[in-house]
């Protein structure tokens, strides 16, 4: 993209300008390229209507219920080469025998089971789930960062976060200090549980934004009795999960037993002061 | 060996947004999820392929477009709705077609630029892939993914504007990459 920068169409800059893919010099010819060409900017400025227009039409969709069936795909999909020949035929034969409730019902049953693997209550899976969805975002993998200009732009926005969350949670958010284990805050987000809101904390290795990130999912307990700390994992995935005072806590990470462990901890003696 | 139940939940977190770009394409619902179940279909099939330092979205996502030109390849009218193909044919985006000079709706505008043009826009703005992203999901070079974004956005500003997508004022888009 840099050899050739000069040689492209001036659509084709100020396109990609407009996508944020330039260099910092090249954004920098852009910019001053815009600030003599009103007309351009003009035009520029119609794109990004045009794409915001975009999103604002198209993203209804994201929050229709996804169908049963494409759900069930995912959970009951096997090869096809799996269960061959008379064996396949049987099975087929005998959930036609049993009628279509019964069968919709093993299926069901079947995806219980791997949905909700042994210990692990609701809320630990939904915290699993979104760990799984926000943690590959290199964009946005935050609401509210805590990654500021300078060290008093960044305790601003920790102070609005913790206040933020603690509001909508009407749980004591603490924004837990793991750079002893060689972690630092990214910033969190609010999603929904079951019962009401939920937070998820994000934290990155320090000087290795790329390597794998850790959550702590924070929510209102179903009930106040303390649960002890468990441990499960989940392919590559560690989770700790416990329940303390008014907050259920899950730490998730793919990072080895003790890693985790050592963090878990500092979480929990946080916690209690 | 099937899919592990991990892969299975990472695959379920990436529905909303495949059906989203699925309607993009091509635009009925109905026709959009069969894609979607496709796409799911072939991920699950593939799962080991796929590599764990990756965004899940974005490799689903290109196995959905192989998917989406490998059923425009076998069915040459898949729904796909190309500028030709709106001359004639009795569904809703069809009779969206304007007469010159008339602003267009978005959607309509939008299956009126060429699937080529169309899903790089889509990806980059709509999905927020960054180009290199884009080119890797759709097999083609970045400057590539680069001049047909431009174009792309030209184009249906042009429809908008109400001028048909080509001719005049848009001497550097008719370059062909």
């Amino acid at each position: 993209m840099n050899t050739a920068f000069n040689d492209l169409p001036l659509d084709t800059k100020l396109s990609a300008w407009l996508d944020d893919e330039l260099t910092p010099e090249q954004r920098a010819e852009v910019d001053a390229w815009l600030r003599d060409h009103p007309d351009d900017t003009a035009r520029v400025r119609l794109w990004a209507a045009d794409r915001d227009a975009l999103q604002a039409r198209l993203s209804p969709a994201l929050d229709e219920p996804v169908p049963t069936r494409l759900e069930q795909i995912v959970w009951t999909h096997a090869p096809v080469e799996a269960p061959s020949g008379w064996l396949r035929v049987a099975a087929m034969a005998a959930l036609f025998v049993f009628g279509g409730a019964l069968g919709a019902g093993l299926m069901w049953g079947w995806q219980d089971r791997a949905a909700t693997s042994r210990a692990a209550s609701g809320w630990v899976q939904r915290a699993a789930v979104a760990h799984a969805v926000y943690v590959p975002e290199v964009r946005h993998p935050v609401e509210v960062g805590v990654v500021g200009a300078n060290a008093i732009d960044s305790r601003a926005q920790e102070d609005h976060l913790a206040r933020w969350l603690t509001k909508r949670l009407d749980v004591p958010v603490k924004l837990f200090d793991l750079r002893a284990q060689g972690y630092e805050l990214v910033g969190g987000r609010l999603l929904p549980d079951a019962a009401g809101p939920s937070a998820q904390l994000m934290y990155q290795r320090i000087g290795e934004p790329a390597a794998p990130r850790v959550t702590v999912y924070l929510r209102r307990p179903d009930s106040a009795t303390p649960a002890a700390f468990r441990y499960e994992r989940q392919g590559e995935l560690g989770m700790f999960y416990w329940v303390e005072g008014p907050a259920g806590y899950a730490l998730i990470g793919a990072l080895p037993r003790e890693q985790l462990l050592a963090m878990a901890e500092a979480i929990y003696r946080q916690g209690q002061n | 060996m099937t899919a592990p139940t991990a892969f299975r939940q990472q695959l379920l977190t990436t529905i909303p947004r495949l059906r989203r770009y699925a309607r993009s394409l091509v635009f009925d619902a109905s026709l959009a999820d069969d894609l979607v179940q496709t796409a799911l279909e072939r991920a699950l099939a593939h799962w080991h392929q796929f590599d764990q330092r990756r965004d899940i979205l974005v490799w689903v996502i290109s196995i959905a477009h192989n998917a989406h030109m490998d059923e425009r390849r076998r069915h040459a009218r898949f729904s796909v709705v190309e500028p030709d193909a709106l001359q004639d044919g009795p569904d809703a985006l069809h009779a969206a077609v304007p007469d010159p000079g008339l602003r267009m709706d978005l959607v309509a505008a939008l299956a009126r630029i060429s699937v080529e043009q169309r899903e790089p826009l889509l990806l980059v703005t709509l999905e927020q892939l960054s180009y290199a992203e884009c080119a890797e999901v759709l097999h083609i070079p970045i400057g590539t993914v680069m001049s047909r974004i431009s174009r792309g956005r030209a184009a249906l500003r042009a429809l908008l504007d109400g001028h048909a997508p080509s001719p005049a004022g848009t001497r550097n888009l008719r370059r062909v990459v």
